[in-house]
C-alpha cells in the first residue's frame, strides 16, 4: 500500500529542501522561570507540515533503524505532508503506545534524528517534534482510537511497575489478546514519568492520558500495591498469572557518601523531584505536600535528572542555582537541549569539581559545600576521560540547599524477596537477549536491567520482552522455560 | 478507595481509624506501617499499624491531630473513604524470647506499640511498659498496654503534685536495679528526644535497645531518601531498612532531631502532645 504511494511522494519532494528545521516555539526564559508550564509549546499545523516536507522520504530509512521501537518514521511523516493526521497517528500507534511522551523526552538527537539523511547536510528532520505534534493533535481532538485487540488467549500476565517499560509491555500484550494486570506501588501510575520528569518538560496530564489509553486497551491497573510486599513474585505466578514482567525501574537514590550529607536541606534528586512533580509541592497548599528550599541551591551531578532538579529549583523561586559536575560540559550525560535550557534559565555551571564534605550552619542545616577541583585523564579504554582530584585545590561553595543527583540503583525489594532471581553486583536484574530473567516465566526491562537509561530504551527493552512473552504464552504447550544460565 | 469502618476518639485530638484494606491486613506484622493519602491532592503520611484483622480485611491506626492533613483526617466519619492506603511497609519488629523487656511509649506510640507488646507476650517475655504523656487527660490507651504488659508505669506531669516523673526517670529506677533485676531488651516507640535519652541511658549497660524511628517520609518505599539516617556510619532508610533500628548504632542525633522538625513550621498547627523536654511530639 505504501509502496504505491512512494514514487509520487518522492516526486513531490524534489523541490529544494530547507536545510534548517522549523524552530520549536518556546516560552521565553524570563517568562518560564516563573511557571511550571511546558517550555516547548509545540508546532502548529502549518509548522508541522512545513517541517514534514523536509523529509526526503529516502530509501534508506535509517531513521527507523535508529528508533529503539522501530517506528515507521517515513510513513508517519508522509502522512503529515499530506495533512492526514489520522493516518499519521495510526502509524505511530502501531509501534508506540506512548507517542506524546516519546515525542517529548526521547533523545532523538542520538537516535532517529542522528540517523536522518539530512543530518549529513545540516539539520535532520525534527522527528521528535513531529511525533509530539501528531500525538497532541490526536489527544486534543479526541481522536484517540483503540486498536483492535487480538482474540482472547486466556493467558494472564502480571506487569510490575507502570513506568515506560511496564506501560509498553502491558499495551503490547493486551493488544495481542492477553489479560494484563499492571501493579504500581505509588498512588499514581507512570513511574518516573510521574514522579521524576517535571511538568514543564512532560505535562502530567499527557502522562495520565497515555496511561488511560493503556487502560482502555483492557489493562487492569492496581495502584498502591507493592510487589515483594503485598504479593511475592511466586505468589503471583502460582496463583493467577502465566507470565510476569518486571519493570520496577531504578528508584533507589545514590548519595556521595561524604561527611555532612545527612544534614538538613540536603535532598536526593528523587525526593526533590517527587515532592515537586508527583506531589505537586509547587501548588502547595492546594496540594498538601510542602517543599522546603533555601535561596542558594546547589545541584550535584550532570545528568538529565540534575538538569530537571536545577530547573525545578529555579521555578520554585531560588535566587541562584549552581550545578556542580566533576567532568566538563562536553562529558555531561544530560541532553544538550536540556543543558541549553538550563543555561538560558540562569543556572550556573561549575565544572571539574566535586564535593568532599558538606558543612553545617551549627543548627544541622547545610551551609556550604567543601569541594575539590578535578582534572580529566586521557581517555581510557571506554573512551571516557576519568576525573581525578587535584590535591590542595579545595574550595568552598556557600549554599543553603543541596540536591544530590548522582543516579539511582534498582530498589532491592524484589530481588531480596525473590531468591532465585539473578542480579548483578549493581543490583540490576540479569536478562538474556530476549529480556528473560534467570527465573522461569519472568521477564524484565527498563532501568531494573540497565541501572538507569532513557524512557525510550526502557520501551525498546519492554517491546523485546513483550514479544518473547507472547511467543512463550502462545507456544501451545505450557512448558516451563528452563532458567537461562 | 479505602472505606472507614470505625472511628474512635481516644483522647483530646487523638483518634483511631479502622480502614478496610485487605491487602495490607493480609500481610501485616508488628511494627510495620502504612502510608495514607487522603485524597488526590493529599500528602503521603506514614502511620504505624496499631492493629489489624487479616480475616476481616481491616487495619487500625492511631493519629494525633498535629497539622492540616491530620486535622482533615479527624473530620472523616465512618462510611467516608480514604483515596490511597499502601502497606504494610518497613520491616517487622524483631520479636523473640528475650526475658525481661522494657518498653517505652509516648504519643502515637502508645497505640502503635500494642501489636509489638502482644507479639513479645506471645513469646513469653516479661514486659514492663513505661508510658509518658503530658498529663492524665491526654493519656490514652492504658487498658491495652496493661493487657499485654506485666507492669505499666505511668509518667505524667500531674502524678499527684504536678511534678510527676519523666519516662526517663522511670527507666533510671529500673536500670538502677539492673542486673539484679535484669533487663534484657529495651524497645521504644516515643518522641525522638526521649529515644535519644533512652539510648544514652542503656548504652553504658549494654542493654540491647531498639527504637522505632519516625523520620519524615515521602514515598515510604525506598525511593526518595528523605527518611535516611546514619546507622554505623552508613546511610539507612527508615522506610525499607527500618523503622526499627539498634539505637546504639544510630549516629547524628542532632541532625535527626532537626530533620524531624524541618517541616514543623509549615505543617504543624499545635503541639499539645509535644514531648515535655523538647518541642517534639
Amino acid at each position: 500500500m505504501s509502496g504505491s504511494e512512494k514514487p509520487q511522494e518522492r516526486a513531490k519532494s524534489k523541490k529544494k529542501v530547507n536545510l534548517n528545521r522549523v524552530p520549536m516555539p518556546k516560552q521565553e526564559p524570563e517568562e518560564r522561570i516563573h511557571n511550571f508550564n511546558e517550555v516547548a509549546r509545540g508546532y502548529t499545523f502549518e509548522m508541522a507540515v512545513e517541517e514534514a516536507r523536509r523529509c526526503l522520504n529516502c530509501k534508506k530509512r535509517n531513521c527507523e533503524r535508529g528508533c529503539p521501537v522501530s517506528i515507521d518514521i517515513p510513513e508517519f511523516i508522509a502522512a503529515i505532508q499530506k495533512g492526514d493526521l489520522e493516518v499519521a497517528a495510526s502509524v505511530l500507534k502501531r509501534k508506540t503506545s506512548l507517542p506524546g511522551i516519546c515525542g517529548r523526552v526521547c533523545p532523538q538527537e542520538v537516535q532517529c534524528e542522528k540517523a536522518c539523511t539530512l543530518s549529513k547536510k545540516k539539520a535532520p528532520v525534527a522527528i521528535g517534534r513531529l511525533e509530539r505534534y501528531v500525538a497532541d493533535w490526536e489527544r486534543l481532538h479526541n481522536m484517540t482510537t483503540i486498536p483492535e485487540r487480538g482474540a482472547p488467549t486466556g493467558k494472564r500476565v502480571a506487569v510490575v511497575g507502570s513506568g515506560p517499560a511496564g506501560l509498553t509491555v502491558a499495551a503490547d500484550l493486551a493488544i495481542l489478546g492477553h489479560e494484563v494486570t499492571m501493579f504500581e506501588a505509588l498512588h499514581v501510575a507512570g513511574g518516573v514519568l510521574a514522579y521524576g520528569i517535571p511538568e514543564f518538560r512532560l505535562p502530567k496530564e499527557i502522562v495520565q492520558q497515555e496511561v488511560e489509553y493503556v487502560k482502555n486497551l483492557g489493562v487492569e491497573l492496581l495502584p498502591d500495591t507493592v510487589i515483594g510486599i503485598n504479593f511475592s513474585i511466586d505468589e503471583l505466578l502460582n496463583t493467577r498469572y502465566d507470565a510476569l514482567f518486571l519493570g520496577t525501574g531504578a528508584g533507589l537514590p545514590m548519595f556521595l557518601g561524604v561527611p555532612g550529607e545527612d544534614l538538613n536541606m540536603v535532598y536526593s534528586a528523587n525526593e526533590f523531584l517527587t515532592r515537586t512533580n508527583l506531589m505537586k509541592a509547587y501548588l502547595y497548599p492546594e496540594y498538601a505536600t510542602p517543599i522546603k528550599m533555601g535561596r542558594k541551591v546547589t545541584v550535584i551531578g550532570g545528568g538529565n535528572v540534575a538538569m530537571d532538579a536545577a530547573r525545578c529549583a529555579v521555578r520554585l523561586g531560588a535566587d541562584s542555582v549552581t550545578v556542580v559536575y566533576r567532568r566538563s560540559r562536553q562529558e555531561m550525560p544530560a541532553r544538550l537541549e536540556e543543558i541549553e535550557n538550563a543555561e538560558e534559565e540562569g543556572i550556573v555551571f561549575f565544572f571539574l569539581a566535586t564535593p568532599i564534605a558538606m558543612l553545617s550552619d551549627g543548627r544541622a542545616n547545610v551551609a556550604a559545600l567543601e569541594c575539590i577541583r578535578m582534572a580529566l585523564t586521557e581517555p581510557d579504554e571506554s573512551g571516557r576521560r576519568r576525573p581525578v582530584p587535584i590535591e590542595g585545590s579545595e574550595f568552598i561553595i556557600e549554599t543553603d540547599t543541596v540536591i544530590v543527583s548522582l543516579g539511582t540503583s534498582p530498589n532491592p525489594l524484589i530481588a531480596s524477596t525473590t531468591p532465585d532471581l539473578k542480579t548483578s553486583r549493581w543490583g540490576t536484574v540479569v536478562v538474556d537477549e530476549k529480556g528473560r530473567t534467570s527465573k522461569a516465566r519472568v521477564w524484565a526491562g527498563g532501568d531494573i536491567i540497565s541501572g538507569g537509561a532513557t524512557v525510550i530504551s526502557a520501551m525498546g527493552e519492554a517491546r523485546r520482552a513483550a514479544s518473547a512473552m507472547h511467543e512463550y504464552l502462545t507456544s501451545g504447550s505450557k512448558k516451563i522455560i528452563p532458567p537461562s544460565a | 478507595m479505602f472505606p472507614i469502618i470505625a472511628k474512635e476518639e481516644l483522647g483530646p485530638s487523638v483518634f483511631r481509624l479502622r480502614v478496610r484494606a485487605p491487602l495490607i491486613a493480609a500481610k501485616a506484622q508488628p511494627g510495620q506501617f502504612l502510608i495514607v493519602v487522603l485524597d488526590e491532592k493529599g500528602e503521603r503520611v506514614p502511620f504505624t499499624l496499631s492493629d489489624w484483622d487479616a480475616e476481616g480485611g481491616t487495619v487500625d491506626f492511631v493519629f494525633l491531630v498535629v497539622g492540616p492533613t491530620t486535622e482533615k483526617m479527624a473530620r472523616l466519619q465512618v462510611g467516608d473513604t480514604i483515596a490511597h492506603c499502601v502497606g504494610p511497609l518497613g520491616r517487622p519488629s524483631h520479636v523473640d524470647t528475650f526475658g525481661h523487656v522494657v518498653c517505652l511509649v509516648s504519643g502515637y506510640g502508645i497505640a502503635a506499640m500494642v501489636p509489638v507488646l502482644r507479639a513479645l507476650k506471645g513469646k513469653d517475655n516479661q514486659i514492663t511498659t513505661i508510658v509518658q504523656a503530658p498529663d492524665k487527660k491526654r493519656l490514652f490507651g492504658l487498658e491495652a498496654l496493661k493487657e499485654w504488659s506485666d507492669k505499666v508505669l505511668v509518667a505524667t506531669s500531674d502524678n499527684g503534685n504536678g511534678k510527676g516523673p519523666l519516662a526517663s526517670d522511670q527507666l533510671r529506677h529500673l536500670l538502677a536495679e539492673h542486673p539484679n533485676q535484669p533487663i534484657h531488651r529495651v524497645v521504644a516507640m516515643c518522641s525522638l528526644c526521649l529515644m535519644w535519652v533512652v539510648t544514652e541511658l542503656t548504652r553504658p549497660l549494654r542493654i540491647p535497645t531498639f527504637l522505632h524511628m519516625t523520620p519524615i517520609m515521602v514515598d515510604g518505599t525506598g525511593m526518595c531518601g528523605a527518611c535516611r539516617l546514619q546507622v554505623e556510619g552508613t546511610n539507612r532508610f527508615a522506610c525499607v531498612h527500618g523503622p526499627e533500628f539498634d539505637g546504639h548504632k544510630i549516629g547524628s542525633w542532632d541532625v535527626l532531631l532537626a530533620r524531624r522538625c524541618s517541616y514543623a513550621d509549615e505543617n504543624v498547627l499545635q503541639q499539645s502532645y509535644s514531648c515535655r523536654t523538647c518541642s517534639q511530639w
